[in-house]
């Protein structure tokens, strides 16, 4: 039989992206000894937090908690504040308070709002790791305006050989979109009131109300070596492996929510005519015998 | 959890299956709960919740189409009882063929095939209905299925269900579009909805989901004249309505691709270049955003 963790991720990769959370509740409820491997492997949506020391937003993830209490990257603290927590090496800290701002300013360049955090963490082997978490939400202000979210895991490890190092990327993105259509928004301003009045007669009479979601993850994976001068190098090597990786990735999830999706449902309907077709068809092989006899 | 919420739970994950994942999904549900016994008496409510929800689709014994097993196809236990049928099995009904059946819920086959007479004052708009709608699916799907109810006790109150699906496991992709319609002729209306699901999960879990309700008041000439002309002009009312759908669901696309998704994140930065990381640390943001406002304008 098959591993039961196994079972558990194939299970999370056919149910709704919306309910994640939900799910991995219920599932961490029927098997509370599997909790651990669930959440290192499931990504869920990235939790907003406050740092309460600068009053800056941070990202709440399974790689900055401890118990109960997540760890802001801005301050180093714990909220709820923990006597004991772990925290990363002087040394590590003083990178990863480096790459938090350099990846605040890849995250104003690309997302224009929105927040990120950076969190860092040695290895057993003397390598460290690490992920990069960027997170931005547009809420919708009226009804039927579209409102989404984008969330960014980008987890790394790193092993230096040299003057050179190893890195092992591993990307999430998870893109949720939603818009909402009601007759009232059937156009703009004096056109609607018009659709309206016609309401008594034929076609114009419909009622119509409802929503689109678009929503889901893909995760892609990476190995590259990178030259190495000193630790701030680390850096700008994982910056550019993300950048590039964020591109493809935004590519690829252009091409399935906005082509492969929409694709699908032109292959259960057809807008066109089929039978029209199909009589043309036959008819224009009818011509082509005709010319060829 | 005790064992009853441990079937509620696996019963939950069943209702939210991806079109035709359902076996995928019990097969990841068996292992996780490995209780097959309790698990096997718990899901037989929700498999037969899940089907008629999704109109899941049946081969009629001794005919050559496919009808749908729907609430709208269930048939009334009590005549059952009356009968002195002990099992309780559930029968449906294929209006078409005119013949019941009994469904099994988890080999999602139909069996004991019987002959029904259908009400006589709602038949001859029924049929008139049905092969509107046979004539509709030929013309605008590729794969679809679809049934015509009439209502017992309601003669002049009829339900138009359709239904297509495409699974490619090979391929990672699933999609299902269902439409259904109360045509109410006591009170010239119908109201309806269409559900389009779709699952495309290469490497990732990707899915649509969308719900549009509608209702109409019937104009007069859809409702005086003979059933045939009614029922066609009901159809082309339908189908005007599910291609303006559809069409509305491109403009969908085209709008959340082209403000939500860019909203969310540029393909670029402004400056239209990658960043140089190797400044990146030094980097004066506001600075660097005012220079490059200078260059392009307001790009």
């Amino acid at each position: 039989m098959a591993d039961v963790v196994d079972s558990m991720l194939d299970l999370m990769r056919r149910l709704p992206p919306t309910r994640t959370e939900e799910n991995v509740a219920a599932l961490i409820g029927i098997c509370p000894d599997y909790a651990d491997d669930l959440l290192g492997s499931v990504d869920q949506p990235l939790q907003l937090k406050t740092d309460r020391a600068t009053g800056k937003e941070y990202l709440a993830c399974d790689y900055n908690r401890d118990g109960e209490s997540y760890r802001s990257p801005w301050s180093n603290e714990y909220d709820p504040p923990l006597d004991d927590g772990t925290v990363p090496t002087p040394k590590l800290r003083k990178l990863e308070i480096a790459a938090n701002e350099a990846f605040d300013t890849y995250r104003e360049m690309y997302y224009e709002g929105g927040v990120s955090s950076v969190y860092l963490w040695d290895l057993e082997d003397g390598g460290f790791a690490g992920v990069v978490l960027l997170k931005k939400v547009m809420t919708a202000a009226t009804p039927y305006e579209p409102s989404g979210s984008w969330d960014s895991i980008h987890v790394f490890e790193t092993a230096e050989r040299g003057r050179q190092a190893h890195y092992k990327l591993t990307s999430t993105v998870m893109l949720h979109l939603l818009t909402r259509k009601g007759s009232e928004a059937a156009g703009p301003g004096v056109e609607k009131k018009q659709e309206n009045k016609g309401e008594s007669k034929g076609l114009e009479g419909w009622k119509r109300e409802g929503e689109t979601s678009l929503s889901g993850s893909m995760t892609r994976q990476t190995e590259q070596d990178w030259p190495l001068q000193d630790s701030s190098s680390h850096i700008s090597n994982t910056g550019k492996m993300i950048e590039e990786m964020e591109i493809k990735m935004r590519n690829l999830l252009q091409e399935v929510y906005f082509g492969k999706t929409r694709d699908i449902v032109y292959d259960l309907r057809s807008v066109d005519d089929l039978e029209k077709a199909r009589r043309q068809r036959e008819l224009q092989k009818e011509l082509v015998g005709f010319i060829k006899r | 959890m005790d064992a009853n919420e441990r079937i509620q739970a696996a019963s939950n994950f069943l209702l939210q299956s991806p079109p035709g994942e359902i076996n995928d999904v019990l097969n990841d549900v068996r292992n996780i709960i490995s209780d097959d016994d309790s698990l096997q008496h718990g899901i037989l409510p929700v498999l037969k919740e899940y089907n008629l929800a999704q109109f899941i689709t049946v081969d009629v014994p001794g005919t050559d189409h496919q009808s749908i097993v729907s609430e709208a196809a269930r048939i009334a236990a009590s005549g059952l009882r009356a009968e002195g049928e002990e099992q309780q099995q559930q029968r449906f009904l294929d209006p078409r063929s005119k013949t019941s059946f009994v469904f099994d819920h988890l080999a999602l086959e139909a069996s004991d095939p019987q002959t029904v007479e259908p009400d006589p004052e709602s038949e001859s708009f029924r049929q008139a209905l049905e092969t509107a709608v046979l004539s509709y699916l030929s013309a605008h799907f590729l794969d679809g299925v679809g049934a015509v109810f009439a209502t017992p006790g309601s003669p002049k109150r009829f339900v138009i269900q359709v239904v297509a699906n495409k699974y490619n496991p090979t391929n990672y992709w699933s999609g299902r579009w269902r439409s259904e319609y109360v045509v109410d002729l006591n009170e010239d209306t119908v109201t309806g909805k269409i559900l389009v699901n779709v699952h495309y999960y290469e490497q990732g879990n990707v899915q649509l989901a969308t719900t549009h309700n509608i209702s109409l008041t019937l104009p007069p000439a859809a409702v005086t004249s003979t059933p045939s002309a009614s029922a066609s002009k009901i159809l082309a009312l339908i189908a005007d309505e599910e291609g303006n759908y559809q069409r509305s669901l491109n403009e969908t696309y085209h709008e959340m691709g082209e403000k939500t998704f860019k909203g969310l994140r540029r393909a670029l930065p402004m400056t239209r270049q990658k960043i140089d990381w190797d400044k990146v640390l030094g980097y004066k943001l506001g600075a660097e955003l005012t220079s490059s406002k200078g260059v392009f304008g307001n790009s």
